[in-house]
């Protein structure tokens, strides 16, 4: 099966500016996989170094075990849908689809019935005569994806391709995203800035900071153990709160409270960052005691921001709570479910 | 509502006004064309009088025609605009592509060519072109012609390139397009309302030109605005031969610029890439 990308050590700069860092990833023949972080943190240079439009200044990228840091993007064998879609807007829908297929001489006869293939696809059948112009944003979005898939690439490259629709079509279209490129088998890399979107396509994926891969993994793994404090302050919505902290012979003090944590005793005395999902703290009788800053009703959930000692603590609660602004609560925090961080490397402690 | 109408008066007579100030020349010469050499000194004018075209035979058939000059003007001008925009296209998109250094010098080469007074260039190129030999040629007016164009051009053509998102380039790479067929089937089909535009303003630049065309051309090449002033000599002005002549003159301009209107008008409102680029 083919569709297999191999990232060995590549990085990239511009002048001095290194934008990419020792990137090394596997994705594998028929995956879905995600580069997700947020801007600048050079997920699309990654994405356009598979795609050969940038050029890769340390390290290989091999192309199904192939070689291919040097090949030009039209040899690889890949096909990519842009942020901006980048439809031809003097052709026609049909001609934008037909577009690759013309130039690897595909007989004029073939070209018709695997253009109305590709666009019957996405469901753009019957808009083939139409310019990129004339179509609304979720059809120019289809349109590009059908002159993605008309060539029947190993590989997908889809940079932000959701991003320019409005929110229920992006949930809509994000299904069938996922079903279109299960049904093509085709091997998908997706750059996106939006965790819940890399979240509910992926097979796995690599989060991106600051021009660094710092973890890949399936997206329950990644969201369930952060690899580290940044991980953990990006994912999630609202993201886990990180709070910095120290620990001495089990007992964690966090501002002017304190709390014993048994299951840390084994870290001794040290500087460290707690980290608490939303979701995992409840306001309880007893626990830490907390004044209530701010209340965000969002129906389903009310998220609830607590001042903890001069820290910023933000707690997910069930809709019907009622709460008032101001008043005094107690949070009470599941020791068996924080996540723990060196303070100094930001990096994960223990499990 | 009363002053919604009071101010549409006062537009429509506006433009009316910068109507007839541009058409009452016109309607003049023709006037002026279709009469006789004698009528055409009548003191008051006359509007109503019996039109004759024997000027338009005259400046036409007569011993005097203008059919050579004109031909020399369409071998001037077509030249000029052809070579201008063969050299202007790849190099505006160029400029437009590239990271160059000269990017910035260039802009100001433009604007320093549109800049000097033309006249005090014509001492410089008549010497130029004599040592060289090319003075009263076609390929020594047609150089002078792009020293002007060709700069003019290349800047239009620029911000129109620039215009045209990398990425759209990038797909068609992606799809397997040379770097060529990138070019001529995804980039060129959309400027061509900016090549239409510059083929007219270099046209015209070249078709109109006189100072230059009448210090460096002579008996071998006499464009039509040259030709025109031989109507006016010491003995008389042969007004209504001149009038005649100066309309034959500017029915190609009339003609290229109805062509060309539908592309100017198209390559204005095209464009179909949605939210912004690439980061």
């Amino acid at each position: 099966m083919k569709g297999e990308v191999r990232l060995d050590g590549v990085g990239k700069s511009f002048g001095d500016v290194a934008v990419l860092k020792d990137v090394n990833l596997q994705i594998n023949p028929g995956e879905f996989f995600s580069l997700l972080g947020p801007s600048g943190s050079g997920k699309t240079t990654t994405l356009r170094i598979i795609a050969g439009l940038e050029t890769a200044t340390e390290g290989t990228v091999l192309l199904d075990g192939r070689d291919a840091t040097l090949l030009p993007p039209g040899d690889r064998d890949v096909a990519m849908v842009f942020q901006s879609y980048a439809l031809y807007p003097h052709m026609s829908v049909f001609d934008n689809i037909a577009f690759p297929l013309k130039m690897i001489r595909t007989p004029a006869g073939e070209i018709d019935a695997t253009v109305r293939e590709a666009a019957a696809r996405v469901r753009i059948g019957h808009l083939l005569a139409r310019r990129p112009g004339q179509l609304s944003g979720g059809q120019q979005q289809r349109c590009a994806l059908a002159r993605a898939i008309v060539r029947k690439p190993a590989l997908f490259l889809l940079d932000e391709p959701l991003s320019n629709l409005d929110a229920k079509l992006r949930v809509e279209t994000r299904v069938e995203l996922k079903r279109l490129q299960r049904s093509l088998g085709v091997t998908a890399v997706y750059v996106t800035h939006d965790q819940e979107e890399a979240m509910s396509l992926s097979d796995r994926m690599a989060i991106f900071m600051d021009g660094r891969i710092v973890q890949i993994g399936a997206p329950e793994e990644v969201f369930s153990r952060p690899a580290t404090v940044e991980v953990a302050a990006f994912l999630g919505n609202p993201p886990m709160n990180v709070l910095p902290a120290s620990v001495a012979e089990g007992r964690v003090t966090l501002g002017d409270a304190a709390i014993e944590f048994p299951t840390l005793r084994a870290l001794g005395s040290r500087e460290i960052v707690l980290g608490i999902r939303p979701s995992e703290v409840q306001l309880d009788e007893e626990g830490l005691p907390a004044t209530v800053t701010l209340c965000e009703v969002l129906g389903e959930e009310v998220i609830v921001d607590l001042d903890l000692g001069g820290q910023l603590l933000r707690v997910k609660c069930p809709g019907r709570t009622r709460i008032a602004e101001g008043e005094r609560v107690h949070a009470r925090i599941d020791p068996a479910k924080v996540h723990v961080f060196d303070r100094a490397t930001g990096g994960r402690i223990g499990t | 509502m009363r002053k919604r109408t009071f101010q549409n008066a006062i537009l429509i007579g506006c433009g009316a006004i910068l109507l007839a100030l541009w058409t009452i020349p016109i309607a003049w010469a023709v006037l002026t064309s279709l009469k006789d050499e004698k009528e055409v000194l009548a003191y008051p004018p006359t509007v109503i009088f019996e039109a004759t075209l024997k000027n338009f035979h005259a400046v036409l058939f007569g011993p005097t025609n203008i059919v050579a000059n004109l031909t020399s003007s369409v071998i001037i001008a077509l030249a000029a605009t052809a070579l201008t925009i063969v050299i202007a296209v790849p190099a505006a998109y160029a400029f437009a592509r590239l990271r160059l250094r000269a990017k910035r010098p260039l802009g100001f080469y433009v604007l320093a060519t549109q800049l000097v007074p033309p006249i005090g260039l014509i001492i410089p190129y008549f010497l130029i072109l004599n040592r060289i030999g090319w003075m009263d040629s076609y390929k020594g007016l047609v150089l002078v012609y792009m020293t002007f164009s060709l700069p003019f051009a290349i800047w239009l053509l620029v911000s129109y390139f620039e215009d045209i998102p990398r990425e759209m380039e990038e797909a068609a790479l992606l799809d397997r397009a040379s770097r060529w067929q990138a070019f001529w089937h995804v980039v060129l089909p959309q400027v061509r309302g900016a090549i239409a535009v510059t083929v007219i303003f270099v046209f015209l630049n070249a078709w109109n030109e006189f100072l230059f065309a009448v210090v460096l051309g002579g008996a071998n090449v006499k464009p039509v605005t040259v030709s025109m002033y031989n109507y006016i000599n010491t003995e008389q002005t042969q007004w209504a031969q001149l009038a005649a002549a100066a309309l034959i003159a500017m029915l190609p301009v009339i003609v290229l610029g109805l062509l060309a209107q539908k592309h100017i008008v198209s390559g204005l409102t095209a464009g179909a890439v949605k939210g912004v680029g690439r980061r």
